[in-house]
């Protein structure tokens, strides 16, 4: 079957038959992965390793020719190159093809957005374009639901957005599964991943073993920034910084070099194999086994299923043409917007939407809530020289030492303030997009010359790119129902099928956070020798989608059928084949990275999967 | 001293690689395939009122005008070079492992091969450069925008003439033969309000593409067409791509990093630091010093709107 358009009317005409990667020979397979990203890498080694055979269905393109080679890996097309992922969109989905529509009010019509998380597309996942980043939830992290109702339970005056008398507001729960059921799996990822790591960080939870690798060389900004935390008192002690850790080579380590510190990280593919992405460890070992086969340009576009059952996909490959593959099982691990749209895009024979007896597929979006505070240094900090980001302080995360137990805060009262992780960062001191406004916001224009003479000297000042210093906070976000994803009524993709439309609107809960914090962040830059201090506001104050590239929810994992769509063993509670192992299953945002806990959840559904 | 012998090294790499353009493909070369001379001169010249010539080369001199003549021209060759390809440049050695120091050897230049595009990705660019009419978008991705895209080629025939145009009508002189502060004025009225319309579908003037694309010209990898000999970089004192050698050399030797004295990770900028030890800020440009006013200000305005920032 012929989809009414063909990509290529140009003067070639695609042959997909170049679009595969590992055993071109099977033909019968065991499960298929929709998404080759960090749960689908993840889950294509884990199933592989057991001996069943894979195939993996990825939307985007390859940038690792030869990926599927035994021998060291070979070279990638990713290179230190601004211009191809910054303003070329190497990496990311054009919105003209594959547009999403935003809002935030759930009775408004959505509008086409381009910003609405753009995550890359190719293969290995999104994660290749990010600085890699690992830390883990907490023991509380888990059970914040609980903690916090308990907490307000036992402390006279306590009220919490979104808990409590107010808990309708938002969706809060506990996962079904604890820190202690996926320690061994952080353990094991982090080991197959290569994640350095100093163990110096007072809020993390007990860990079974050191970091494999120790942390590279830090960051001039990072350094000067750790000192300033150090001197700024926070409830009645100074803060506690420590190294980031990160999915980055520090040795020599399976096959890869040790990171260069180049500079072009996050937001870029690694030219060196020293990060340690899905396509060139996870993914790389599922492909040599011989029992998987990678199918890419295909995009996933319907699950064929009678209801509680699914026996086929349907894809449509790079020369615009449908195809149809079967598996036992499948797995949706195309990140949280396209798995929930995929569900949506999958009609059971009653009309109805696949996995979706309980009403909760596409709810529960969540995107951390990111509180950018910034402020310049007289000296250039040279940004362009590291990893991105070197340090950090998990004090605002809001939980007590050893990440057991929700800490009450005393100030004018007892609080709970569940922010997040704090990173130490800066611009990258790239100038073609002048990142450091980007990392601020864009002023409206007249306030500042956009060309001639005085900008060019603002450009070689480095006013923005090598003077900047910006604290990120990942603030933990509420879930709430009207947070969702569903189809947009009117607008469609580059295959004629309905686009993702996402509602979206902050919580109280996240807001309450920002405020509290702001105020010793800004501290923390003053500290440090910054000067003009100021909060970047929030994008939808703005008007604008949420600029986070950390999405989670949508397809809510629970034991409860009837509040959740996968349970414990990401399996759709009423669908007897379909799993789900990406962000999407997350029941709670949490305040820290994601993908380390996407790696460590994934590996756990797909261990239980093939055993 | 080893450093300067370095810096000579990846000079003259740079120097083969560019030896070496005649035998690349077609793809790779000079395009002079879609500009007259006359457009060529006004663009030339609006290029160089953004990034204009000082102490330091203008746009001009960078190349950005032929960085946006390739742009536009993409699609002349086979493949399309809208993605350079990886991992390296040439213009930096790889680190030696044994020692942690830089090694003398250069990788070859890979950015100088064009990637091929994926379908989607070429559907996109096609009609991003040849219009969406042309590269046969479906009608509906139009409609929901507001109409057919136009693309960049005609955009660029038809902002080139206007801002021409407005020159004659001002005062009967082309643009080319206006004085620098005279096209300044110029530009800046077509920037304002009763300047240059947005196009209806992509919402920007013409001026807000050639800004963008003078400074892609001007600080893009140099194998994009622009940013001669990486001057552009060395303008706003950056390195530019650094792989494979980095910042960071690991040395198996010592187990252990070594940083490049010239080009520290983990302490400040050289140039920035006193005979005592003490840190020695450059100062900025009243320029410079505007940015960042202007920026705290209005942030501070925006919290005193909506406290912290977000409601």
């Amino acid at each position: 079957m012929r989809l009414a358009y063909s990509y290529r009317q140009g003067p070639r005409r695609h042959n997909p038959d170049g679009d595969v990667l590992g055993n071109r020979a099977l033909t019968r397979f065991d499960f298929c992965v929709i998404g080759s990203g960090a749960g689908g890498g993840t889950a294509a080694f884990a199933l592989t390793e057991a001996g069943k055979t894979v195939l993996v269905l990825e939307s985007g393109h390859n940038p690792f020719p030869g990926l599927d080679r035994p021998g060291p890996l070979r070279n990638t097309l990713h290179g230190n190159d601004e211009l191809k992922y910054g303003l070329r969109n190497y990496l990311q989905p054009q919105g003209l093809l594959e547009p999403r529509t935003f809002r935030t009010d759930p009775n408004a019509t959505a509008t086409v957005n381009d910003d609405v998380n753009v995550l890359p597309k190719a293969v290995g996942g999104a994660w290749q374009h990010a600085d890699c980043k690992t830390p883990r939830l907490c023991v509380a992290d888990f059970e914040i639901k609980s903690q916090v109702e308990n907490r307000i339970g036992h402390t006279p005056g306590l009220a919490v957005p979104g808990f409590g008398s107010d808990s309708g507001s938002a969706n809060f729960a506990d996962w079904p599964i604890g820190y202690a059921d996926l320690e061994p799996f952080y353990a094991e990822v982090e080991r197959l991943y290569g994640v350095q790591g100093a163990d110096d960080n007072p809020f993390q939870s007990s860990r079974s073993g050191p970091h494999p690798m120790p942390p590279g060389v830090p960051m001039y900004l990072g350094l000067l920034l750790a000192d300033a935390a150090q001197r700024t008192s926070f409830q009645g002690g100074p803060l506690h910084p420590h190294a980031f850790p990160a999915a980055i080579n520090s040795r020599f380590y399976d096959g890869r070099p040790p990171c260069v510190d180049c500079g072009f990280c996050g937001g870029f593919g690694c030219p060196s194999h020293a990060k340690g992405s899905p396509a060139v460890t996870t993914l790389r070992s599922a492909l040599l086994s011989g029992r998987c086969q990678l199918r890419f340009n295909a995009t996933a576009i319907a699950l064929v299923n009678d209801g509680g059952h699914v026996s086929a996909v349907r894809y449509v490959d790079g020369a615009g043409d449908t195809v149809l593959a079967t598996a036992d099982a499948f797995l949706l691990a195309a990140s949280p917007i396209e798995s929930a749209r995929l569900c949506f895009l999958s009609p059971t024979p009653s009309g109805g939407v696949l996995g979706n007896a309980s009403g909760q597929v596409g709810r529960n979006l969540m995107f951390h809530h990111q509180t950018r505070v910034s402020g310049f240094a007289p000296q250039r900090i040279h940004g362009q020289r590291g990893r991105a980001v070197s340090h950090g302080i998990s004090d605002f995360r809001g939980l007590e030492p050893g990440g057991e137990a929700v800490r009450v805060i005393q100030s004018g009262g007892p609080h709970v303030y569940l922010g997040g992780i704090i990173e130490f960062g800066a611009s990258q001191g790239l100038v073609i997009q002048e990142d450091g406004r980007v990392m601020a916001f864009d002023l409206p224009k007249g306030l500042v010359p956009r060309f001639g003479a005085g900008f060019k000297n603002a450009m070689r000042d480095g006013a923005l790119t090598q003077h900047l210093l910006a604290l990120i906070m990942q603030g933990e976000d509420a879930p709430q129902l009207r947070n969702r994803v569903d189809l947009d009524p009117t607008v469609k993709d580059v295959n004629g099928l309905p686009v993702a439309r996402v509602t979206y609107k902050p919580h109280p809960f996240e807001i309450a956070s920002r405020r509290f914090y702001v105020p010793v962040m800004k501290q923390i830059l003053t500290n440090a020798g910054a000067q003009r201090v100021f909060t970047a506001p929030c994008e939808t104050v703005l008007g604008q989608a949420p600029t986070s590239r950390h999405v989670l929810g949508t397809l809510r994992m629970g034991s409860d059928a009837r509040t959740s769509v996968v349970g414990a063993d990401g399996r759709f509670h009423d669908v007897d084949n379909l799993y789900a192992c990406d962000g999407s299953v997350f029941t709670t945002s949490s305040g820290w990275n994601p993908t380390l806990t996407i790696f460590a959840v994934a590996l756990r559904i797909a261990r239980t999967l093939a055993h | 001293m080893e450093e300067l012998e370095l810096t000579r090294r990846a000079f003259l790499t740079t120097v083969a690689a560019s030896a070496a353009v005649a035998a690349l493909p077609p793809g790779c070369q000079p395009r002079r395939t879609f500009f007259t001379a006359p457009e060529l001169a006004t663009l030339t010249a609006i290029c160089d009122r953004i990034i204009p010539p000082d102490a330091d080369p203008g746009a001009a001199a960078l190349g950005a005008p032929i960085y946006i003549e390739r742009l536009l021209t993409t699609f002349d060759v086979d493949p399309p070079t809208v993605f350079a390809g990886g991992p390296y440049s040439g213009r930096n050695p790889y680190p030696d492992p044994r020692t942690g120091e830089p090694s003398r050897v250069f990788p070859r230049n890979s950015f100088l091969i064009g990637i091929e595009p994926s379908p989607v990705q070429e559907l996109f660019w096609r009609a991003e450069i040849l219009g969406s009419v042309a590269a046969g978008l479906p009608p509906q991705l139009d409609a929901q925008r507001g109409g057919p895209r136009r693309g960049l080629r005609d955009l660029y025939r038809e902002g080139i003439a206007a801002v021409d145009n407005a020159a004659l009508a001002a005062g009967g002189q082309h643009f080319v033969e206006l004085t620098p502060s005279e096209q300044d004025d110029l530009l800046l009225q077509l920037d304002g309000p009763s300047g240059l319309p947005p196009d209806p579908v992509r919402g920007q003037t013409f001026l807000d593409l050639v800004i963008a694309h003078t400074l892609e010209g001007c600080f893009a990898a140099p194998e994009y067409g622009g940013n001669r000999d990486g001057r552009g970089w060395q303008m706003v004192g950056i390195e530019g791509d650094s792989q494979p050698l980095g910042y960071s050399l690991f040395s198996l030797r010592d187990d252990a990093y070594h940083e490049r004295p010239t080009h520290p990770m983990s302490t400040p900028n050289p140039d920035e630091v006193a005979a005592d030890g003490s840190l020695a800020p450059r100062p900025l440009t009243p320029d410079g010093d505007l940015v960042q006013e202007q920026i705290s200000r209005f942030a501070g305005f925006l919290e005193m709107l909506v406290p912290g920032g977000c409601a």
